[in-house]
């Protein structure tokens, strides 16, 4: 699931594929601005099934992050 | 072409403007995409004459709008706001620049248990009579296919909640992707020269199986199964030809057992009179296609051959490599969809105008005089005969066919400069220039508008600037009728003098030594053949024509 996930998020964020890790924090990414983040969010839910409650995912800053948010922890 | 590119939307937009600008700066790095500031205030932009909108000026504005949006969620009071969204838009657009608008897609949560008292589609056939009243009154708005791009998804694949919530994000990244697509494939159509022409096999293209071969059941074409994949195929052939297409047929059958399901098969959905040229014979396809062309005189660049033989497709692309020959779907369930791809690939312009609504008739009617200039014992009773007569149009009430005329105009065109619709308007409102457009009819009928000239009045002396003329009316000596008309105006204002120009191209050959023959004498020529003339007004030569004025103003 967490590969599919940053394959999804390196799709919408227009970058190459590998650019990012779970490592990878909004502020790296020029790509990953709040516009991308609320693509991102949306995507996950309709694509892969992944529901993140709103409050919380205007809160996630990094992939890390998300993957808690998403119960992948 | 390069554009100046707009997207405004009373919803945020901003992600497609964001991948429509990575797909732009690759397919065309010269084209410029406004940044929204924010989103939602697309009225404010284009009413606020200060509005960073208005500083970008865009020459082709996308205005994709949600209509549950616009009408606030209530239907009572939706329409009035529909009304005055309308009026607001009316007296802010621009007569130069293109406009693109969102049919309607009503959306919203409540839809579901609202109950079906017509109210929602109230709302969006008012939707629809604004935006069809809108483009009647001016050319420059267009409808953008908006609602059978989300029919096709479906709303559930269309529309995102949770991107709606967070950020008023309308749309699902596929159908944001969809929307992308859509603008990409419009803005390419801006700049494209359209073919004329579909050639069509018979025997396993138009129908199924082989024409006389059966009494019983001739060929497949029905109202089921197999036979109704190419009526269907046939339905989608007779709207292009409805929509300015024209259909000719090139096919190795007994002319006989082809002609008699033509014009008598119950379920042919195309008929003889829909076709402009038919060659049904046994004779090598490419000379029939080259037949067709000088009996239409078209280039064979504008016509595209379509046949379910791959060797005939062969031999065609080999000796006509001008033509275009598209590929035959493998199953016949796909012939139609694929004749829809034809379409949008190779005919699809940007606007229709009654001009190509007429096509085919007129096309018929030119095979007429065709057979009448043969009977005719010289050229100069085949003039007789037509009765001709020619009157001027107003260019500003029909400044698409006039683009239309400039661009698509190859042979009779002796400086061959293009215009996009947008930049024509301009032109119409220049002082610095003066648009002549000429209708002629004969006996057969209306020729329609079938001549332009642009003149330049910058420098001392008057030019011809543009000349074209559509091939239809080639050769009858109209030429002499138009040149006439302006240098009879322009001495009549005081001009002593008219210069006219040709730039050699590839195909227009046949006016290389028009101004030669009208007697204007050559001031200069270049390396690359063009040549620059002048006459004196009037003119020593008399012009010689046989058609009648027929405008209010009496000359």
């Amino acid at each position: 699931m967490k590969e599919k996930i940053i394959a999804l998020m390196e799709e919408i964020l227009q970058v190459p594929s590998g650019t990012l890790s779970e490592d990878t924090a909004m502020e790296d990414l020029e790509e990953w601005d709040s516009l991308a983040h609320v693509m991102l969010i949306g995507e996950l839910e309709s694509r892969l099934g992944v529901i993140i409650p709103l409050d919380e995912a205007v809160e996630i800053t990094s992939v890390k992050e998300l993957f808690r948010k998403a119960g992948l922890e | 072409m390069h554009h100046r590119i707009a997207v405004l939307s009373n919803v945020n937009m901003n992600f497609v403007v964001r991948m429509l600008s990575k797909e732009l700066a690759a397919a065309d790095p010269d084209s410029a995409l406004y940044e929204p500031e924010g989103y939602g205030n697309e009225l404010g932009a284009l009413l606020d004459p200060s509005s960073s909108y208005e500083a970008f000026a865009p020459d082709i504005t996308f205005l994709l709008m949600d209509l549950m949006e616009l009408a606030d969620h209530d239907p009572e009071a939706g329409c009035g706001r529909i009304e005055s969204w309308f009026a607001s838009l009316k007296a802010a657009l621009h007569k130069e620049r293109l406009y693109y608008i969102s049919d309607a897609f009503l959306w919203g949560p409540e839809l579901e248990i609202a109950p079906a008292d017509g109210r929602g589609e109230a709302l969006e056939s008012r939707w629809q009579e604004c935006l069809r009243a809108l483009c009647d009154s001016h050319p420059n708005v267009r409808v953008l296919p908006y609602r059978r791009m989300i029919a096709e998804m479906g709303a559930e694949n269309a529309f995102s909640r949770k991107m709606w919530y967070m950020g008023r994000i309308l749309h699902t990244g596929e159908a944001q992707k969809r929307i992308v697509a859509l603008l990409l494939y419009i803005l390419r159509l801006q700049g494209r020269i359209p073919k004329k022409v579909l050639l069509l096999d018979l025997d396993n293209t138009l129908w199924g199986g082989l024409a006389g071969e059966n009494d019983h059941t001739p060929v497949i074409l029905s109202d089921e199964h197999t036979g109704l994949m190419y009526r269907n195929l046939q339905r989608v052939i007779a709207q292009m030809q409805r929509q300015g297409v024209l259909l000719g047929i090139v096919s190795k059958n007994n002319p006989e057992d082809a002609m008699d399901i033509i014009a008598s098969h119950p379920q042919m959905a195309l008929r003889p009179e829909d076709f402009a040229a038919m060659r049904i014979n046994w004779r090598p396809k490419p000379e029939n296609i080259a037949e067709i062309a000088a009996e239409l005189n078209l280039g064979l660049d504008s016509f595209v051959f379509w046949d379910d033989s791959p060797a005939e497709r062969a031999l065609v692309k080999a000796a006509l490599p001008q033509v275009a020959v598209p590929d035959f779907p493998d199953r016949p369930e796909d012939l139609p969809e694929a004749m829809v791809r034809i379409y949008r690939q190779y005919f699809e312009q940007v606007a229709v105008t009654s001009e190509d609504r007429q096509k085919t008739r007129q096309y018929a009617e030119n095979a007429k005089r065709n057979a009448l200039k043969t009977q005719a014992s010289d050229f100069a009773s085949y003039l007789r005969q037509l009765a001709m007569e020619i009157s001027r149009e107003a260019p500003e009430a029909n400044s698409e066919r006039l683009t239309q005329l400039v661009n698509k105009t190859n042979q009779f065109n002796l400086t061959t400069k293009r215009y996009e619709q947008a930049a024509m308007e301009k032109l119409l409102r220049d002082a610095g220039k003066r648009v002549y457009l000429y209708r002629v009819k004969d006996c057969f009928g209306d020729n329609g508008i079938i001549a332009a000239v642009i003149l330049d009045l910058t420098q001392a002396v008057p030019m011809i600037d543009t000349f074209v003329m559509s091939c239809r009316v080639m050769g009858r000596n109209l030429e002499n009728a138009i040149v006439e008309d302006i240098e009879k105006e322009l001495y009549s204002q005081g001009f002593s003098s008219l210069q006219a120009r040709y730039l050699p191209t590839a195909k227009n050959k046949p006016v290389e030594n028009l101004f030669e023959k009208l007697d204007y004498r050559i001031l200069a020529t270049d390396e690359s053949g063009g040549k620059l003339y002048e006459t004196p007004l009037p003119p020593e030569a008399k012009r010689n024509y046989c058609a009648r004025w027929t405008d209010a103003k009496s000359r």
